[in-house]
């Protein structure tokens, strides 16, 4: 299941021709290299403008958002396993 | 002899597999290859869409939960994401209006794409599926698939691709056409329900090509003047005249606007009820305002557990304000019945929409007042999100957020 942090995260990445991949990120002062990512979207509510990337490290999923309009992180859910 | 310069038609129908699962297994590598139930939200009971894997089991859509973890004992329950699933689906529309101008976005995980025009550039309608496919992996990942229908019309292209394998691409020709008809159900036949099924079943047909061995005056007693020619072109594998209507849908504005929500238990507060319909109304009013629309037939719908209720009311006049809407629906609708059962499930809906400009302006003064207020929430709302201003009535009620449906009703709102 899916569990709901909603943390504020550092991220690090490098914008491309694609636009902004993320490259690892910091949370709870430890450092998550990111492997892949599997899935971008975005949705709007109102005026805000999110885009939320599925990220995995070693093996494990993360969902990270980001506001465009405020310019900030958020790691929004971990997945657990059972 | 004047050669015949009409190209034949082709028409594709993309079908992605097992779409809510699929997104979910693509984002997460952990849930591939395992049986995956999707649920509306945390808590709910029934399986709004199933993984293929879960399907093997026999898990399928509306199944409920109890039922789908017997026959599936490993079954993984997810929540839906449906923010998702429609950027996703407007990236497939991306995707599609780069191969060909003629797109159909059916829902939110099938479209008809026309190659009629294009097949100086798609000769091959299997290539074409081919690279559907390949495109559809290259933008939302590699374990997102499609099957691709083709043939030479959306009735046949669409079964086409209900009846091919997961991640396939399968044609019905004239040559094949009636022999499979002949074998396929109609719940695979676009546009026939349960019910219909049924009504057929008691007349002994089974199969859609047995229609050729009855008349329309023949089935008109059962099915009446509407359904009984649409089921002899169902049967002679002609296009329905429900799906040759989509392309008289796209250059029509929306119609009508309606929202309905299934609660967790049954209902016999009468404040919650209020609540909710006050959340739902607020709702159909945003979407109706941001269209710069107003309707004039206003209706609602309860269900319990076995009873349900339903008004409506056609005005002389249309609407498109939250407080005078729901006035109509719960001061003067609701409240003139007397509620004889708890509710489960709460509809409104707001119809016979009309563009504003194209309306009579009004002159009451109190109108004009409210419309400012009205103008000025929908400058919060655009900058803040809906519900960021809500009524003190509603304080404290965890509120109902808009979700997109799988049938994409209102797909002109969504911009699809």
């Amino acid at each position: 299941m899916y569990q709901r942090i909603n943390e504020v995260v550092e991220v690090v990445g490098s914008y491309t021709g694609r636009g902004f991949t993320p490259k690892r990120f910091k949370w709870q002062n430890n450092i998550y290299d990111i492997d892949q990512i599997t899935l971008k979207n975005d949705a709007r509510d109102g005026g805000r403008h999110l885009r939320f990337y599925s990220v995995i490290v070693k093996g494990n999923a993360y969902r990270l958002r980001f506001d465009r309009d405020e310019e900030k992180w958020l790691l929004e859910e971990v997945w657990y396993e059972g | 002899m004047k050669a015949n310069l009409t190209p034949p038609t082709r028409i594709t129908h993309v079908d992605i597999n097992s779409y809510f699962a699929t997104l979910l297994q693509q984002e997460n590598p952990a849930l591939r290859g395992k049986p995956i139930g999707v649920l509306k939200s945390a808590g709910r009971t029934c399986i709004i869409a199933a993984s293929k894997e879960a399907k093997t089991f026999g898990v399928k859509t509306g199944s409920y939960l109890k039922e789908a973890l017997q026959l599936a004992p490993h079954l993984i329950t997810v929540p839906a994401e449906f923010d998702r699933y429609l950027d996703c689906t407007r990236r497939l529309k991306q995707i599609f209006v780069e191969l060909s101008p003629d797109v159909h976005i059916f829902s939110l995980d099938e479209a008809f794409i026309d190659i009629t025009h294009c097949q100086h550039i798609y000769p091959d309608a299997q290539a074409f599926g081919r690279l559907v496919q390949e495109r559809i992996k290259q933008e939302l990942g590699e374990w997102v698939t499609c099957s691709v229908g083709i043939s030479h019309n959306r009735l046949l292209a669409k079964l086409a691709s209900e009846i091919t394998r997961p991640d396939s691409i399968f044609e019905i020709t004239e040559q094949n056409k009636d022999a499979i008809l002949a074998k396929v159900g109609f719940k695979d036949m676009c546009g026939v329900g349960r019910r219909l099924e049924e009504k057929l079943k008691l007349l002994g047909i089974t199969h859609p090509y047995e229609l050729n061995f009855w008349t329309e005056a023949e089935l008109r007693p059962t099915f009446g003047p509407f359904w009984a020619p649409e089921l002899k072109r169902i049967g002679a594998g002609e296009n329905s005249h429900l799906l040759s209507l989509l392309d008289k849908q796209e250059s029509q504005p929306m119609k009508s606007v309606g929202r309905t929500i299934t609660g967790y238990q049954l209902c016999d507060s009468e404040l919650h009820i209020r609540q909710t319909l006050y959340n739902l109304t607020e709702e159909l009013i945003y979407k109706v305002r941001k269209m710069k629309m107003a309707g004039r037939h206003v209706g609602i719908s309860l269900w319990g557990e076995e009873q349900s209720w339903y008004a409506h009311r056609t005005l002389q006049y249309h609407v498109r304000q939250t407080r005078e809407l729901f006035k109509l629906l719960y001061n003067d609708l609701y409240q003139s019945w007397h509620r004889t059962f708890k509710v489960i499930k709460f509809g409104v809906f707001l119809s016979d929409l009309e563009f504003v400009d194209d309306l009579t302006p009004t002159l009451i003064p109190e109108w004009h007042r409210q419309e400012r207020v009205s103008q000025a929430i929908d400058a919060v709302t655009a900058k803040y999100g809906l519900f960021s201003i809500k009524p003190a009535s509603l304080i404290g009620f965890k509120m109902i957020r808009p979700e997109v449906t799988g049938f994409l009703g209102d797909k002109k709102y969504y911009g699809l």
